[in-house]
């Protein structure tokens, strides 16, 4: 597959894996094997001081994986911005995955405080993924503001639904000068591989593995979906027609005219 | 009497305060390894953990990486 390249680093594999909602630290680590992913996220929280031994992520190859901080949790740029610096402190890596997300119900960004965390952080030396809703102003003006790529939501984040958003997503893909990489509420693999074959560059992908009966073979799954939608756009399909157009040659079939 | 609060908590430390930020944490038993701490809203990098001398009525805050997507 052609190689992703957000900000100065190039990856080969054009899935993203949230860690979040595994059973166990073991199959979480061979999901993210199994994926083929280089970037893994994480949350940050306050150390549970009465139960210490909560370190889940001591399985994580940190020598193999990019691990991305989110800001999740924030409901406004501030704790964002807060929440970043705490991050980069304990990874010693600038990159972030922004998210600003004052709606407990549907867990949507909010653009507004997304924008000004995003500028805010970019003076500051940080790598900006954003987290946004699937629009396509808001994409352009972050990209204007620096961040390294934008991350519109396919539906809402570990609702499974797929992309609802497709005709935004669309948009932003044909105006983005940055990766777009489709984030939330990819549930399937028809899916990633969905968001892929209309052009976006990558996907995050997260409930949909974890939460399967079988993540690790999940994960496998999203893997050949990226890897075939990928290839599906690369090779230039051909746009959805009203009318059927034969396959096979209608003429000269044993009659004479 | 000394006190921190540590996150959102205040804890008496009736036979005197932990001298650093590292011995803190020895005493709570948490693997400064995978912790990041912010004193009275300050960053406080672990390499500095040693050196962060801790004084009564603080707020300290302690943090890690959790699974999240």
């Amino acid at each position: 597959m052609d190689s992703l390249k957000i900000a100065d680093r190039v990856f080969n594999s054009r899935l993203l894996v949230g860690t979040g909602k595994f059973a166990s630290c073991r199959i979480m680590a061979e999901a993210i094997e199994a994926s083929g992913t280089e970037i893994v996220t994480v949350a940050l929280r306050r150390v549970d001081i009465e139960n210490k031994d909560d370190d889940m992520l001591r399985a994580i190859d940190r020598d193999k994986y990019l691990l991305l901080p989110n800001t999740s949790g924030a409901r406004t740029a501030d704790e964002a911005v807060r929440l970043s610096r705490l991050a980069r402190a304990a990874t010693g890596i600038n990159w972030v995955k922004l998210e600003v997300t004052p709606d407990p119900n549907y867990l949507l960004p909010d653009p507004v405080e997304t924008l000004k965390a995003a500028e805010i952080l970019i003076k500051d030396g940080f790598v900006v993924l954003p987290y946004i809703n699937a629009d396509p102003v808001l994409a352009k003006k972050l990209e204007d503001a620096g961040t390294a790529t934008v991350m519109p939501l396919a539906s809402p984040i570990g609702s499974n639904q797929g992309l609802k958003t497709r005709a935004a997503l669309e948009i932003i893909i044909e105006e983005a000068n940055v990766p777009v990489v489709v984030d939330a509420g990819l549930g399937l693999p028809s899916h990633a591989a969905d968001a892929m074959e209309i052009g976006a560059d990558a996907v995050l992908v997260n409930t949909a593995i974890a939460t399967a009966d079988d993540p690790v073979k999940m994960a496998q799954a999203f893997k050949l979906a990226v890897q075939a939608g990928r290839m599906a756009y690369n090779s230039g399909p051909e746009a959805a027609g009203k009318k059927a157009v034969a396959s096979s040659p209608l003429t000269g079939f044993l009659t004479d005219e | 009497m000394s006190v921190l609060k540590i996150n959102g908590t205040e804890k008496v430390f009736d036979s005197g305060l932990p001298a650093t930020l590292a011995a803190l944490l020895e005493q709570l038993d948490v693997n400064a390894e995978t912790v990041v701490a912010e004193v009275d809203g300050r960053i406080v990098e672990r390499s500095e953990f040693e050196k962060t001398e801790l004084h009564s009525g603080q707020a300290i805050e302690l943090v890690r990486f959790v699974p999240g997507g």
